[in-house]
């Protein structure tokens, strides 16, 4: 047993260096080399202090803190789970160059133009169905912003407001599986990566409705808004499914490797099933003209993408390494949790503070940087992991916690992609259009930010509605 | 993001040497987006080996486990020398010219030692599971089909020794802008503010489109 003494020191040690990464952080420092940084220094501290700082002992405090750290990227990133990050990556690739965006684009045209404000309507499902094979937002802006916006344009939209909806559409990727920010929040608070991509499915369907109804709701209160689209026949709406069948296939495929409808075993682990959907994605590439450049450069461009995730990842762990002999996350849960206020009102401050770093930084860096100390924090709000749903706080009990919070963050830190200063989808909508400013594209996004404030207020008043699945997988 | 910054060349020594590992950088880039396809293949035949020919792979998750040190690792020079490792560049952005310099100078200096001593730590990490004496040079094994692990496991060292290399590139070409306070420094990866960034993840997703119409 340690005493009281020295746990306070550790302790002090922990807020120190947690200090000094964000002030490396806030200096410019790549994310992940910080957090490594803080990790290995945060050690070697902690072992020095062990030796009472006597100078003949410091190379050996050193040592011991680069085996430590040595050993986290290759025993943390050998893992099944972890495989699925570059899959993902990589569907998202493959599914641009299948020519599933104008597929979808045409379909959903066909069966929704009608609607006021049809074409945005349209832009928008088309967008969330793309979600379904790709994980990541920015690449979803880009497309749609090359194929929707200038048909809007066409028949009388506003441009800011175009540009908005495109932007806006690229962040439902986030929560529609496969995404891979939720794997990564899976991993690093390790719970199960099927409970999430399944946890994801209801909410970013409910954030392309409210987007649609928001859409529509606009075109009949404003005038000279977009016109609805018409002339599509049955036979028109019905030639255009096939095309997008393999979106249809792919989620399938995912959904049943994770958890199968029909009552019997599910088909296999999320990570075939991940790795299928991409196959079929695939093949579905070299039909419509893929070849080895293009195969290349997705491998390459995935590659780098992993590369970088990865670094985060195992940088981040070595950080969380050191915390675990600083105690530091643990002191924090229970400040947290023994705070004199309701702690409804703590979990909303926490996501508003992630809506603000949002603002400043990259969702994933943010998110990896941050949960080794507040997800334990968030598990004791509600009564610790261990809980039943009966004794907790928020009426779940703490695996359901674990996937309710980690979507709400999710979507927290997507929400951040369209707001200022340096939402990155509208600066890719605004790089795509020459003749669309990126200020133009803040304020054409800005009503779905509030519809996005909306979703997460009705995630947090019906945790059903993110729950409903998962509770389907673990009965 | 993953983006790609812009890198000057010239034909300085400097220049040269880094557009010469940039080549040994862009093949181990392309080893990892290869292993990434790998896991699509062993999946594919994983589960139709499973349910067509009631054969699965055997060793499926260990060979899962032996290319992810490949994809996580073996890019992670050639992502440093783009300027791909995400940061925060609010504050760092404000500076130019010489203070600019020094500052990046400082903190890829940091990151060196820092490498070094990972490297060093990982190396020690494989040496535990490397032993000439033992059958497959091997102490430990996969779970189960005993692969030997020591090759994965020396994946990190290796990677971050190139990571190494790439970092002394880039004190020296930043020790070198900040004495001469040049304004576009060659073989380092220049800030690039968000719009420049979005253009350019615009441009990799562009052109398949409109050609096939």
């Amino acid at each position: 047993m340690r005493h009281g003494a020295d746990l306070m020191t550790s302790i002090e040690i922990g807020i120190a260096v947690s200090v000094l990464m964000l002030v490396v952080v806030l200096l410019g420092m790549r994310v992940a080399f910080a957090a490594a940084l803080a990790g290995v220094v945060g050690l070697v501290w902690i072992f020095w202090s062990k030796k009472g700082y006597d100078p003949s002992q410091f190379f050996w405090a050193l040592g011991i803190a680069a085996k430590t750290a040595g050993q986290v990227p290759h025993s943390k990133v050998a893992s099944q789970a972890l495989s699925l990050i570059p899959t993902f990556i990589l569907i998202g690739y493959l599914a641009y160059y299948a020519g599933l965006t104008k597929a979808l684009f045409q379909a959903a045209k066909s069966w929704l133009g009608w609607l006021p404000g049809g074409l945005a309507v349209a832009t928008i499902f088309a967008t969330a169905g793309f979600a379904a094979v790709s994980g990541a937002s920015v690449a979803t802006s880009a497309v749609f912003a090359r194929i929707a916006i200038p048909e809007m344009l066409a028949v009388g939209y506003d441009k800011k407001f175009a540009a908005g909806v495109v932007a806006a559409g690229g962040t439902l990727a986030s929560l529609i599986p496969p995404s891979a920010i939720l794997v990564i929040y899976a991993i690093i608070v390790e719970q199960d990566v099927g409970l999430l991509l399944l946890a994801g499915f209801l909410p970013g369907a409910v954030s392309a409705l409210i987007y649609g109804g928001l859409v529509v709701a606009m075109a009949l209160t404003f005038k000279n808004f977009g016109p609805p689209v018409g002339g599509f026949s049955w036979w028109d709406r019905i030639k255009s499914v096939p095309s997008v069948l393999p979106v249809v296939a792919v989620v399938l495929v995912i959904i049943c490797f994770v958890y199968n409808p029909f009552g019997e075993e599910a088909w296999g682990t999320p990570t075939e099933g991940g790795a299928i959907g991409v196959f079929i994605v695939f093949c579905m590439a070299l039909i419509s003209g893929m070849r080895w450049p293009e195969l290349k450069s997705a491998l390459l461009e995935s590659a780098k993408l992993s590369v970088m995730i990865f670094t985060i990842i195992w940088g981040v762990l070595i950080y969380v390494r050191f915390l675990g002999f600083a105690d530091l996350p643990n002191a924090f849960a229970d400040w947290i949790s023994n705070l004199d206020q309701s702690p409804m009102l703590t979990l909303i401050l926490i996501l508003l503070a992630y809506a603000v770093l949002g603002m400043f930084m990259d969702a994933i860096g943010m998110l990896l940087l941050t949960l080794p100390v507040v997800y334990p924090a968030v598990m004791a709000l509600n009564g610790g992991e261990a809980v039943t749903a009966a004794d907790s706080t928020f009426g779940m009990n703490g695996t359901m916690c674990a996937v309710w919070f980690g979507i709400l963050a999710v979507k927290m830190a997507e929400l951040c992609l369209i707001t200022p200063p340096i939402g990155l989808n509208c600066f890719v909508v605004a790089g795509v259009r020459d003749d669309i400013s990126v200020q133009d594209v803040f304020k054409g996004s800005s009503p779905f930010f509030v519809a996005d404030a909306a979703t997460i207020a009705v995630l947090i008043a019906f945790p059903g509605i993110v729950l409903f699945l998962p509770r389907l997988l673990t009965g | 993001m993953a983006g790609a910054s812009t890198i000057i060349t010239d034909d300085s020594l400097l220049s040269r040497l880094d557009q010469k590992l940039f080549r040994i950088e862009g093949w181990l880039a392309l080893v990892s987006g290869l292993a990434v396809f790998s896991l699509i293949i062993l999946a594919v035949v994983s589960v139709s080996g499973r349910n067509f020919w009631n054969q699965p792979i055997p060793g499926y998750v260990d060979w899962i486990e032996q290319a992810m040190p490949l994809i996580a690792f073996m890019g992670i020079a050639y992502v440093q020398r783009q300027g791909g490792h995400i940061r925060m560049d609010l504050i760092i952005g404000l500076f130019k010219g010489r203070a600019l310099w020094v500052l990046e100078l400082f903190s890829v200096m940091i990151i060196l030692v820092l490498m070094i001593l990972l490297t060093w730590g990982s190396f020690e990490h494989f040496l535990r599971s490397f032993d000439f004496a033992a059958p497959l040079w091997s102490r430990d094994s996969s779970m189960d089909i005993a692969i030997p692990l020591w090759p994965a496991k020396l994946i990190a060292p290796v990677a971050f020794s190139v990571l190494c290399l790439r970092l002394v590139l880039q004190i020296w070409a930043y020790t070198r802008a900040a004495l001469h306070n040049v304004e576009h420094p060659i073989a380092v990866p220049l800030i690039e503010d968000a719009a420049e960034m979005a253009s350019k993840e615009a441009a990799s997703v562009s052109g398949f489109d409109e050609t096939r119409g």
